[in-house]
């Protein structure tokens, strides 16, 4: 891991009314590290925008055509009460089988309703792995800051116990996986 | 008269999802998109059952429900919780606080249907 901070050692101290923001910002993080995790960060808000926008066009999709399928339910009621007292068999048997495909499509639309929580699934997936980059940056720059690798004194091994370290920091900062399901199948119930 | 179930969760796809089952069904819903604003709306309407995530800014689902069972109204009707959260611990917070019910997401709508006919009566 290169480091900014390491390239103003042993260089003459700025004084504070010189610090710009960033250079303050340097000599406070390790610059390539921060960019690279907000660049994960910004691909994860990313994949979030996407999915919500997904979701938010399926769900209006739905509605609509669960709406045109109650009216398509109704009107095939309708022509058939019409139908009976004229007593068109081909008629009557045609509005059946309509009846069917439109029971069809309700129970698929009832289906429906299941895989569409695939939205808030994800978004809570995402914002928990967002907080785990955030975690391991922290960590990261923690052990940063007190390592002496740039001065090359430190030792391979050293370098993977810092590593270890910050992982296992971030790990212990992380709240439990809000989601475990591995798939859409409806969840459990139970009644206490 | 049609009872009426508040339906707690931050994501609007959700309540959705809730409120075109519970619709469907006959019932009145009315949506809250947090705890507090959750609490707010419990405060003003007379609702049968109440249907909550747990994982909510604000105010998540398990203060919600301690809240709800200080307020007289709500000492008895049942609450639902819907959650992700599917572990003992959590199920064990829940039902110690006084929920009625544990709803794993995804939900079916037939099986969130029966489940509340059984509970709301």
């Amino acid at each position: 891991m290169t480091d900014r901070k390491s390239e103003d050692h042993g260089s003459a101290k700025p004084n504070a009314d010189e610090l710009t923001t960033n250079s303050l910002y340097e000599m406070l993080c390790n610059v390539d590290a921060e960019e690279y995790f907000m660049n994960i960060k910004e691909d994860l808000s990313q994949v979030d925008r996407l999915v919500s926008d997904a979701v938010n066009n399926l769900v209006i999709n739905f509605r609509y055509i669960s709406k045109l399928t109650k009216t398509h339910h109704d009107m095939v009621l309708a022509i058939e009460k019409m139908a009976v007292p004229e007593k068109s068999v081909p008629i009557i048997e045609l509005l059946e089988k309509q009846m069917v495909i439109a029971d069809k499509i309700e129970q698929e639309l009832e289906m429906t309703v299941t895989s569409l929580q695939f939205g808030d699934l994800v978004t809570q997936l995402l914002a928990h792995t967002v907080k785990q980059v955030e975690n391991l940056n922290i960590e990261l720059q923690h052990i940063d800051r007190q390592a002496d690798w740039k001065n090359g004194r430190s030792s391979v091994q050293e370098k993977h116990e810092g590593i270890s370290s910050a992982v296992k920091a971030a790990n212990t900062r992380a709240k439990k996986k809000p989601v475990v399901q591995q798939g859409m199948q409806m969840g459990d119930i139970e009644l206490f | 008269m049609a009872k009426t179930i508040l339906t707690v969760d931050d994501s609007t796809s959700i309540r959705q999802m809730v409120a075109f089952t519970l619709k469907g069904a006959g019932y009145e819903v009315i949506e809250a998109v947090d705890g507090q604003d959750a609490l707010e709306k419990a405060n003003h309407h007379r609702v049968n059952l109440v249907l909550t995530d747990i994982n909510m800014p604000r105010m998540d689902g398990l203060k919600l429900l301690e809240l709800l069972r200080e307020l007289n109204h709500y000492k008895t009707i049942p609450i639902l919780m819907l959650t992700t959260e599917s572990g003992d611990e959590m199920k064990a917070k829940g039902r110690a606080a006084g929920a009625t019910g544990w709803l794993v997401k995804p939900f079916d709508p037939k099986r969130l249907l029966e489940v509340i006919a059984k509970v709301i009566n």
